[in-house]
């Protein structure tokens, strides 16, 4: 017992004040790199919120071309046929993502979403000309953390943005 | 710089500056790790009912979104609060004499929603919440394409030009979920957190054949 006690007690081989200051420095170091691990964790499931919310959007709006498509679709004779058959890939809609912060607006998420220039299958088989179209639905957007915030406005911002894609077919209603 | 270091790491015991810079470096990393450590675990919490919450929204939405695909009539009345009670209608795919119906509706005050008897998930909401944690149903409603949206949108302006067979097959889901954090302890803030879930739908069975009970049995 004596033998522990005075082992206990003695002086060398304990730390010294620099050892504590890297010990806790390290420390420092480890709890930042985890944090920022975390952190970036969290990010990825805003992410994929956004990504579940950007499928959806394309979704509707493919099930708005497969409603149009099937029940109101413009004669090919009609002045607004060729425009609609087009797409709008070159001017898209904007809508709003992810709202984030509901008490500002600087942060929100906005999209762009575009169809393709529709086009029609006719299997010759069938014999009764165009049997059904294609639709592609694309929705565009940039992520906060995908380049620096140095602009808001969608078209200044640099590299390739998130996208989806969205293709289905629809064929005009008979009834 | 040797004479310093030759002096802080000696082996002769530590001087009572040492020490006391010793306590306060060492007061200072636990004070913060623990607010940092407390901040995160709210945080990670408030992240788990958002999803939890996100999960049920998409659930609802899909659900509704098959049933409204393969109906051929929808009813829409007023429900309780601002939610809407849905009567879909499908056919029974053998007897086309058959309409089973299912009403859609939400329960606001405990964050619910039935389709029929049904709950469609019932461990939402979960029943060992926090203390101040809550759900609620803020919106479930279905409209017609182009009637609920904001004065800006291009679906107001665009449903006017519309064909009726288009207008009475497109319809708009509703669902906004919130979730609220309630001050629990003095200097807590309440907190909420408010999520829209939307989906269109294009009924293709309401301008078919089959809306009007040709089914398999005819054939």
């Amino acid at each position: 017992m004596n033998t522990k006690l005075s082992k206990w007690r003695e002086e060398e081989g304990g730390i010294d004040f620099v050892q504590l200051v890297i010990g806790l420095l390290i420390i420092s170091i480890a709890a930042v790199g985890t944090f920022q691990s975390l952190f970036w964790g969290y990010e990825q499931l805003d992410f994929q919120m956004r990504y579940r919310k950007a499928i959806s959007i394309a979704r509707s709006y493919a099930e708005y071309w497969q409603g149009r498509i099937h029940t109101d679709f413009p004669e090919p004779t009609a002045p607004s046929f060729r425009a609609i058959k087009a797409g709008n890939l070159a001017h898209p809609l904007e809508v709003l993502l992810d709202e984030r912060d509901p008490l500002k607006s600087d942060d929100d998420i906005m999209c762009k979403i575009s169809y393709a220039p529709l086009n029609a299958v006719d299997l010759i088989t069938t014999g009764e000309g165009i049997d059904y179209w294609t639709i592609r639905v694309r929705v565009t957007w940039f992520e906060p953390t995908d380049n620096p915030r140095d602009s808001d406005i969608y078209e200044d911002r640099n590299g390739k943005p998130h996208e989806i894609e969205f293709y289905t077919a629809m064929n005009p209603a008979t009834l | 710089m040797h004479k310093i270091r030759a002096k802080l790491a000696r082996d002769e015991g530590w001087t009572f500056i040492e020490a006391i810079l010793a306590v306060v470096l060492i007061s200072i990393m636990v004070l913060g790790l623990t607010i940092v450590l407390l901040a995160f675990k709210e945080h990670l919490d408030r992240s788990w009912s958002i999803r939890t919450m996100d999960q049920y929204g998409n659930d609802v939405i899909e659900r509704l979104t098959h049933d409204l695909r393969n109906a051929v009539e929808v009813t829409v009345r007023n429900g309780p609060g601002n939610t809407h009670k849905i009567e879909v209608d499908a056919l029974d795919p053998w007897y086309k004499s058959l309409i089973h119906s299912t009403v859609w509706r939400a329960d606001p005050n405990h964050a619910r929603i039935f389709a029929g008897r049904e709950l469609i998930d019932p461990t939402f909401p979960p029943t060992a919440m926090g203390a101040g944690e809550s759900y609620q149903i803020v919106q479930f409603t279905l409209t017609q394409f182009g009637s609920l949206t904001p004065e800006s949108q291009w679906e107001r302006l665009d449903a006017r030009s519309r064909k009726d067979e288009f207008l009475n097959a497109a319809w708009d889901i509703h669902l906004v979920l919130r979730y609220n954090r309630a001050a629990v302890a003095g200097r807590d803030n309440n907190w909420t957190y408010e999520k829209e879930y939307f989906n269109r739908v294009y009924m293709r069975n309401k301008n078919l054949m089959v809306a009007r009970g040709i089914t398999g049995d005819e054939q």
